[in-house]
């Protein structure tokens, strides 16, 4: 066990007029520096409202005041709001954490700029100063005990990923994967601190709880997030023997294991139909070799294979998806198990649809979203190639099957399995956790991919499957920077935490991967 | 010769008799021409009013009559001469018009003008010698046309007390049984018309001032309409109530749900099938409108083409659609109206149940032939002179759902008996489809696409499930490949074994060495 608290070590850094330079600190300023020459300098980089806004923005006290906001759907980034003045009669048609944040800039913008517009930079930059401080955390995580020259390499690969505007134009819109992102890294950064044992554990555990908290309520998709968090975090019990610290992390995992079930059941009815009418038309129906077999196993009529590849939003349709007649003869008739049974029976159509799902696994912005104001004079979808080289090789490079998926999930689980067996052996619990923060953050990629799938069929996949990409893009840059940092298994590898543990024991640790 | 003369007669009689009808009926109306100025001070939203514009709209279609839709305060000066006839809708007791633009145009109007709701303007009151007042009770009975004496509630309803010389409609008589008084009055150019309600009698009163006020003389015909037909409803019940309507000898309309894709599969095959025997069983296809999701953009211009591509799989598959079946706002929407009803002249319009409008325009548009529609509950025990129902003024459409069960048919079955009305055939009607490819006509009974006689009896066929969902990816050398990866498997079955064998005899070689 490695358990007492030990003072840090000098840590590498370069000073500079009496500012110590950390990688952690040269990543996020680096991220701060191209997000903001990204956000919040024109032409201003944001993402377009593809119909999803209003679910969120008319529960939190905004309007879109713009008198053509309709034709710009798709098209072009929008950046102000109107503020309800009245009492806004619109009940909450969406619970998300998100709501917080959305809060929270509405009372800066209401205190520094106005009380009728909503500037939605005001949003941005509060997450862009948590995402910087979560990309520091990561850094400081990832680059522990690392040389300099080796952490300053970490950190500038940090930037070309992190830094990327696929990720940061997120910011300046109402969709959820702008604090999905933050809180992701947050989890996954402080998972790794713990591990390393570099701040104060409570400090850290409770980090991970709230960014798993608000993680898992930010999207109704997030719920399995909330579970597989809960249950690899019970882990962490043993990395202290102290009773309290056992205690509140026992019920840390209890409460994130809450989130997720209640975020399931929270889930509206409306946005269980869209996801369901997808899950059919757009899933089992378009991968099936006879839809109409496929439609009687549910016990449904197999007429219905009529709507094979439609989707929700189809402007014209032969039947309202809202109407009593799907109600009564459709959803009814087959639900989110059901489906995973059909999958399950049917594993070659499930292959498909993984392959399907994995064509847009490396996406991170989508390109149906436009990235610019009307009034930058760009067209319509116009795409920002601003500092987005790492998005775009990543989509253009990264092989687009399933099958690649799992082999690099068994590479990465095969690379860390050795310090894992190693740190098993020595019973150290905190060793352990680099393993788990992989395993939880390949499982939360995965959820991300199956939900997905089962959940609403291959519609809108590119944006469901963000949890994923971020996932990928977390566990890989991990992996380099372990390169970066020794080499795989190099025998000169540096331990976990620092030592606690009497030298030879410490010697097992260095078995298989570190930094 | 007075002989002869009296067989030339009785012969030119019957020749008139065997003669077919008149094609369009509504075509040979001479509203067919007007345009009219409707104008309203509010839309009277959550009150027991709300709606009676609309349906004032939907009456005035089925007029085959343009409107023109305006609140008074839009109302623009010298505007008003652009049009045959004014309509008023004032749904407010209180507030004053304050649009003098109109005021002074209305005054010095000399067409047709129909004053409907609260405050009757003094021109009018003095040309009708009209005094009015409001009837504060919860409910009065109105009789109108072959009507009589249906209780409807009503709430602060204007109506007249007294007016003179001018044509009355219909009668009001109020619930403590004091004297009928006229629902509305007409003189010379004027008409008023105290109360409107949406669903009730007074919209079919309505119907019958207008059809004066319009000065329409077409016949109308009354059609029975089968609603909710989908490619995924009971299709064998379908053919059984076509048949059932068919021995009864009630012709009938099949509204159907439009298909915009997967148009080969059995399942649309099996659906055409049905449609061919709700065709073979005298019943007449119209295309309802498409479910319309609420518009996010004006950049989806897939409705002419979708709707092009579904009238083209009906023809083919031997289905005639005669007209178009929508809300009525869709003649108020410019992409609605021109992508969507484009291909037809004939229309039958639905009450709206919610606008989704995608280019909405204060015009509307209008078909030689359109059929106003009301719900079979509403006519249904419906109180009146005679056993048989009424003629109604204007070209309707009784509207029921598809039966859900063999029960709900057999309700239907009986409630058409009962009531004894009288449906028109609507393919003996002039109407007319044209797509790309296609075009579809009827006339007097008979049915033509692309000018070939449809014969419509049909024997159903039995849709064979086998149909190739999925394309087979073409594939080349198979043979060669799968020799291949034979050839492969063994190579690696090989190599794995050799590389079992070094281990082996490496970690022999390792023990010997080092752990003796």
């Amino acid at each position: 066990m490695i358990d007492n608290p030990v003072k840090t070590s000098i840590r590498p850094g370069i000073t500079l007029a009496s500012l110590r330079i950390t990688p952690a600190f040269a990543a996020a300023f680096g991220v701060l520096l191209v997000t903001v020459i990204a956000l919040f300098t024109a032409p201003y980089v944001g993402m377009a409202d593809n119909g999803d806004f209003f679910r969120i923005i008319y529960s939190n006290g905004l309007y879109f005041n713009l008198p053509d906001y309709d034709s710009q759907y798709f098209g072009y980034f929008i950046k102000q709001f109107g503020i309800y003045q009245y009492y806004n009669e619109n009940s909450s048609m969406l619970v998300s954490s998100q709501s917080l944040f959305i809060k929270l800039a509405l009372l800066f913008n209401k205190l520094l700029f106005s009380k009728e517009v909503f500037d939605i930079r005001f949003q941005a930059a509060i997450y862009t100063l948590l995402y910087v401080a979560a990309v520091y955390l990561l850094i400081e995580a990832v680059t522990f005990k690392m040389s300099r020259k080796r952490g300053m390499i970490v950190a500038v690969l940090a930037v070309f990923i992190f830094g990327d505007t696929g990720y940061t134009a997120y910011f300046n819109s109402f969709f959820g994967e702008s604090l999905v992102m933050v809180t992701m890294i947050l989890v996954f950064a402080s998972w790794l601190l713990l591990y390393r044992k570099r701040y104060n554990d409570y400090a850290m555990l409770a980090v991970l709880l709230v960014s798993t908290l608000i993680l898992t309520t930010s999207k109704q998709q997030n719920a399995p997030v909330g579970m597989v968090i809960s249950l690899l975090s019970i882990s962490l019990v043993w990395i202290r023997r102290d009773k309290l610290f056992r205690w509140v992390t026992l019920l840390s995992a209890a409460l994130m294991m809450f989130a997720g079930i209640a975020t399931y059941l929270n889930i509206s009815k409306e946005f269980v139909n869209i996801n369901q009418y997808h899950a059919m038309t757009r899933g089992v129906l378009m991968e099936s070799e006879n839809p109409e077999t496929a439609l009687q196993s549910f016990g449904i009529n197999e007429q219905y294979a009529i709507l094979k590849e439609n989707t929700y939003y189809d402007q014209y349709g032969t039947v309202d998806v809202k109407s009593d007649l799907l109600e009564k003869d459709f959803y009814s008739q087959y639900g989110f198990v059901s489906i995973l049974k059909y999958y399950v029976t049917h594993p070659d159509q499930l292959g498909l649809i993984l392959d399907t799902a994995a064509e847009s696994a490396y996406t991170i912005k989508p390109a149906a979203m436009g990235n610019y104001e009307k009034s930058a004079g760009k067209e319509f979808r116009a795409q920002s190639h601003f500092f987005n080289v790492y998005s775009t090789l990543k989509e253009k490079l990264a092989p687009r099957t399933f099958a690649f998926i799992l082999l690099w999930m068994a590479v990465i689980t095969g690379v860390y399995m050795p310090s894992f067996v190693a740190a098993v052996r020595a019973r150290d619990y905190r060793g352990m956790q680099r393993l788990f923060v992989i395993l939880a953050t390949m499982l939360v990629g995965l959820s991300g991919i199956v939900v997905s799938i089962i959940g609403a069929g291959d519609a809108d996949i590119a944006k469901h499957e963000f949890l994923f990409t971020l996932a990928f893009d977390l566990i890989t840059f991990q992996v380099i920077s372990s390169v970066i940092g020794r080499g795989i298994s190099s025998r000169k590898s540096m331990p976990a935490a620092p030592p606690s543990v009497p030298a030879p024991e410490y010697a097992a640790l260095n078995n298989g991967v570190s930094i | 010769m007075k002989r002869g003369g009296i067989i030339v007669l009785l012969l030119l009689l019957a020749g008139n008799l065997l003669l077919p009808a008149p094609a369009a009926s509504a075509a040979a109306s001479p509203a067919a021409a007007q345009h009219i100025l409707l104008l309203y001070d509010s839309l009277a939203k959550g009150t027991g009013k709300e709606g009676n514009v609309a349906e004032l709209q939907r009456l005035l279609a089925a007029y085959s009559t343009q409107v023109t839709l305006k609140n008074i305060s839009d109302y623009e000066q010298g505007s008003l001469t652009a049009y045959s006839g004014m309509i008023t809708v004032i749904n407010s007791a209180e507030l004053k018009i304050a649009n003098s633009a109109y005021l002074q145009d209305a005054a010095g109007y000399q067409g047709s003008v129909m004053y409907v709701g609260y405050q009757p303007p003094d021109r009018v009151q003095q040309a009708l010698q009209l005094k009015t007042d409001i009837w504060h009770g919860a409910s009065a009975s109105l009789s109108i046309g072959g009507f009589t004496g249906i209780p409807l509630e009503v709430e602060e309803m204007p109506y007249i007390t007294a007016s003179q010389g001018g044509r009355t409609y219909g009668g009001w008589s109020f619930e403590d049984g004091g004297v009928q008084i006229p629902y509305a009055v007409s003189r010379g150019e004027f008409t008023y018309m105290p109360y409107l309600k949406q669903g009730d009698l007074s919209s079919m009163a309505a119907a019958y001032v207008l059809k004066d006020w319009l000065k329409s003389s077409a016949r109308p015909r009354t059609y029975l309409v089968l609603k909710e037909i989908y490619p995924f409803s009971d299709l064998e019940l379908l053919e059984q109530t076509a048949d059932r309507l068919y021995q009864s000898g009630i012709p009938f309309i099949a509204s159907v749900r439009p298909v915009f894709g997967n148009t080969d599969f059995p399942a649309m095959k099996r659906y055409l099938e049905a449609l061919r025997t709700v065709q073979s069983r005298n019943g007449s296809i119209v295309v309802n409108a498409p479910a319309v999701r609420p518009p996010i953009s004006l950049s989806d211009r897939s409705l002419h083409d979708k709707m092009n591509s579904f009238i083209n799989v009906l023809a083919e598959g031997g289905v005639a659609p005669l007209g178009m079946a929508a809300e009525g706002y869709w003649t108020y929407d410019k992409e609605y109206s021109t992508a969507g009803m484009g291909f037809f002249d004939s229309a039958v319009l639905y009450a709206d149940e919610e606008a989704r409008y995608m280019e909405q325009t204060d015009t509307s548009v209008t078909f030689p032939s359109t059929v106003y529609s009301l719900p079979l509950e509403f006519l249904q025990g419906i109180s009146r002179t005679g056993k048989a129902m009424p003629e109604l003024p204007l070209n309707a459409a009784v509207t029921v759902d598809l039966p859900e069960d063999e029960a709900a048919l057999d309700s239907l079955m009986q409630n058409l008996g009962e009531e004894w009305y009288t449906f028109a055939d609507y393919k003996r009607e002039a109407h007319k489809v044209v797509t790309d490819i296609n075009t579809v006509e009827s006339a007097d009974g008979v049915i033509y696409i692309n000018g070939n006689n449809l014969n419509v009896d049909y024997t159903p066929r039995t849709i064979a499930a086998d149909y190739q969902y999925q394309e087979k990816q073409a594939t080349s050398f198979n043979k060669l490949f799968s020799v291949q990866n034979q050839f492969f498997i063994i190579v690696i079955l090989i190599a794995l074994l050799l590389f079992g064998g070094l281990l082996t005899i490496g970690y022999r070689l390792y023990r010997r060495k080092y752990l003796k």
